[in-house]
């Protein structure tokens, strides 16, 4: 797939059209299976996946709100808009709500969708003490029922055309790797490597990254930690800097993140460290077998002699970071299934050298794991 | 732009604004306010699991972060009645402010997976006994079913009123976000001219908002090209503006009539920047334009002439509406003001639909953020819609943005 960012008359590219499609008949054929009358998400990206809205992105978490309502029975999905802008054409005008402050005139809105009042289970991906005060006053015979499951389930697994957009946003990233390889010199600031990686992302019109914690530099004296913030603190002279950047692509997120010397003589054993680095990951993307379990990338680590880790050792990636997590005792159980695309990453260091950080995204294919991220390996 | 001699002895609350915030002062202070209204709702703690609310009560850095990623690797705040100092869960401890070590600051707990949850019952139990009545601001799933001996209340009662009066600290992190913020578009507005796309606008601010010290940056920044009437823009419920949408890399024309909109924060503290710029090499606002501007500029004149502690939401709405010759200056979904703090709308709201007996019930306070954003549409030519941020103080307000409002302050 061509990462192209051009018009392309001829069709090529992502089909968006199909890839709502495939996204909207994923989601009433598990609501369906789950026995649910109505489904009423509010996550971002959940209401990303089952609308297929281009939304004003904000950083951080929004609390739950009844975003979008989706009736299997009508094959309607009724969303929170107050325009049609960002909205796609499946979606017509008189299924859309209004923005309201008054949480008297978002009920009375609510009880104008055909099929809320009636549904006897109704799915939601979270819920606020507010809404679960409010649920009988719009579903008046409903149960509640966990759909968060559910939306990670159906979202697992990759279509072609989100696949191809994951691979549109890795490029975006890479090409922003290139634009903080070339900043990294010594006396730079990791908060201006963050200002010149958003510019170089947003030029190429992806302007919000997954995180803005894009660069940190790893200390060549004591004790060596892994940040998630950038700093004002000063890049030193031959110092290893983690460069971990990421983008979006019509909504799916993907990136990478390498670890560069800040000047032409790495520090002492920096080739070693990243050696490490490379046979940690290159186990853990082996381990990135479709079937496999998380179990599988905990032990591939724990093989290689490293320590245990601080860091996640894999995540979904789709539209954001997405399950499984296999990291922080968590996802020993957790299926890779075919199709899924993980973040899968190698955090290693050594006092008096420094820290590595590698990142590759991985997909789950049919015959084993493919590396869809290609910028040149960490070794100085 | 100037700092200097700001704020010129403004107070809240008879402590003067400090030019440079006191960020330990600060978040202590908040603590403080947070255990006052924990013990005046008879709540035993809070569980807060929003990005916003969890810096607000730690004072933690987060990154800024898609919502997806921010949901997946969340931090967690529990504050405890009675306790010296929140209590901060995250997978981020490089974001922890430095008073908060040992018991305070401690690894993830994923309120959103099953798998686990035995820590997040852990924690709350071991900081709180069974029964107790906690605030919560979202309840997942697996917290909902993990947390059932728990009485789940809505946290908005503790932090609604701790949050709608802004310490003087707070005050003046504000202040620094939106001074950052309008530093960095003075640098943008001088790149606006045709044949350059909404994402390079967005490119030159980000650059140059980090540049200056940002901490995050909140919202992707919006340059909506706005149209010569409402019945050539997007279709909308209420037959008002569509506004604001989200920036694409369309390529700006001589002329573009641009609806600026953006924030960043400066720790945890968002800014809220709104401007009306014009496309061009050399921007000379019409005749028409200028009217418009002029009207805007008497519509928060008039609010803002009577902007004291004591007055109410709906006497600024009125004097609002009287300065429009009548009719209501803002739209339909929105408001006349807005408060800001954590998050980049809170209350104070004045105008909205909660309706008339609440903005009558709404009396401004010393510490409340209001920012002005009345919109002129003139039908056929546009409009104009920029953002005055001020600050109730003891004896009136103070102004937290200085930013000039060109191109069409060049010529008045």
């Amino acid at each position: 797939m061509s990462s192209s960012l051009m018009a392309r008359e001829d069709g090529s590219g992502p089909d968006f059209t199909r890839l709502r499609a495939e996204r909207r008949m994923r989601l009433f054929d598990a609501a369906d299976a789950a026995g649910l009358d109505a489904l009423v998400l509010g996550r971002t990206a959940n209401v990303r996946y089952a609308a297929g809205i281009r939304q004003l992105w904000r950083s951080g978490t929004s609390p739950f709100s009844p975003v979008s309502v989706i009736i299997p029975r009508t094959a309607r999905i009724h969303l929170l808009s107050s325009w049609d802008e960002g909205i796609p054409p499946e979606i017509p005008h008189e299924d859309l709500y209004g923005m309201f402050w008054n949480p008297t005139n978002l009920l009375a809105a609510l009880r104008e969708i055909p099929g809320l009042a009636q549904a006897r289970r109704v799915g939601t991906d979270s819920v606020t003490p507010m809404f679960l005060a409010s649920l009988p006053e719009v579903a008046p015979h409903a149960e509640l029922s966990d759909a968060s499951g559910l939306m990670a389930r159906i979202r697992a697994a990759k279509t072609p055309d989100e696949l191809a957009c994951i691979t549109i946003a890795a490029t975006i990233a890479e090409a922003g790797l290139a634009a903080l390889e070339e900043a990294l010199v010594p006396g730079v600031t990791e908060r201006e490597l963050l200002g010149v990686f958003d510019e170089s992302i947003a030029r190429l019109g992806a302007p919000t990254p997954p995180s803005e914690g894009v660069a940190f530099a790893t200390a060549r004296s004591g004790a060596v930690h892994f940040r998630n913030l950038v700093t004002d603190r000063p890049v030193g002279d031959d110092e290893l800097v983690v460069l971990a950047p990421g983008a979006f692509y019509g909504g799916y997120e993907g990136g990478l993140a390498r670890t560069r010397p800040s000047g032409s003589s790495p520090p002492p054993d920096s080739a070693q460290l990243a050696d490490r680095c490379r046979t940690g990951l290159d186990a853990l993307v082996g381990a990135c077998q479709p079937g496999n379990a998380g179990a599988a990338l905990y032990r591939a680590w724990e093989e290689t002699g490293e320590p245990e880790p601080v860091i996640a050792l894999a995540h979904g990636t789709g539209l954001g970071a997405e399950l499984p997590l296999v990291g922080f005792g968590r996802g020993a159980d957790a299926v890779l299934v075919e199709g899924a695309v993980l973040s899968v990453q190698a955090w290693v260091t050594e006092e008096g050298t420094g820290g590595v950080l590698e990142r590759e995204l991985v997909h789950v294919g049919p015959d084993g794991p493919e590396v869809l991220t290609k910028s040149k390996r960490s070794r100085p | 732009m100037t700092t200097q001699g700001w704020p010129a002895g403004a107070t809240i609350g008879g402590v003067a604004i400090p030019a440079v915030p006191d960020l330990a002062r600060m978040r202590h202070e908040r603590h403080l306010r947070l255990q006052e209204q924990l013990a005046a709702q008879d709540l035993a703690g809070l569980v807060l699991l929003g990005s916003s609310n969890v810096a607000f009560a730690t004072g933690a850095d987060l990154p800024g972060e898609d919502s997806g990623r921010a949901g997946l690797f969340r931090s967690v705040a529990i504050v405890v009645a009675g306790s010296e100092a929140p209590y901060l869960f995250t997978p981020y401890p490089d974001a922890a402010p430095s008073e908060l070590t040992g018991p305070f600051l401690q690894g993830p707990l994923f309120p959103d997976l099953d798998e686990g949850i035995d820590d997040l019952v852990d924690a709350v139990s071991g900081l709180m006994s069974p029964g107790a009545r906690l605030g919560v601001d979202e309840v997942t799933h697996p917290m909902m079913r993990a947390l059932e001996h728990f009485e789940l209340l809505d946290a908005r009662s503790v932090l609604g009123p701790v949050k709608l009066t802004k310490t003087p600290d707070e005050i003046s992190c504000i202040r620094m976000a939106q001074h950052l913020t309008e530093e960095a578009m003075e640098s943008t507005r001088a790149i606006l001219r045709p044949g350059i796309r909404q994402t390079d606008l967005s490119a030159t601010f980000l650059r140059r908002v980090f540049e200056l010290g940002a901490t995050s940056n909140a919202i992707d920044p919006i340059w909506q090209v706005m149209p010569a009437t409402k019945a050539a823009g997007p279709w909308t419920i209420h037959g008002d503006l569509a506004y604001p949408t989200a920036t694409t890399d369309r390529i700006l024309r001589e002329g573009d009539v641009l609806w600026v909109d953006a924030g960043i924060t400066y720790h945890g503290y968002a800014s809220d920047y709104g401007r009306t710029w014009i496309t061009s090499a050399d921007p000379a606002p019409s005749d028409r334009q200028l009217s418009q501007f002029t009207r805007w500029r008497s519509v928060v004149d008039a609010a803002l002439e009577i902007l004291e502690p004591g007055v109410t939401a709906l006497e600024l709405g009125a004097a609002a509406i009287r300065a429009n010759g009548g009719e209501k200056p803002w739209i339909e979904h929105f408001y006349l003001a807005h408060g800001i703090g954590t998050d980049s709308a809170e209350m104070p709201l004045i105008g909205t639909d909660l309706g008339s007996a609440f903005d009558e019930s709404l009396v401004m306070q010393p510490g409340m953020v209001a920012v002005f954003e009345p919109v002129i549409w003139d039908d056929g030519a546009a409009g104009y819609r920029s953002e005055d941020v001020v600050v109730i103080t003891d004896n009136g307000f103070v102004a937290l943005s200085d930013a000039r409002y060109d191109p069409f302050e060049l010529v008045t």
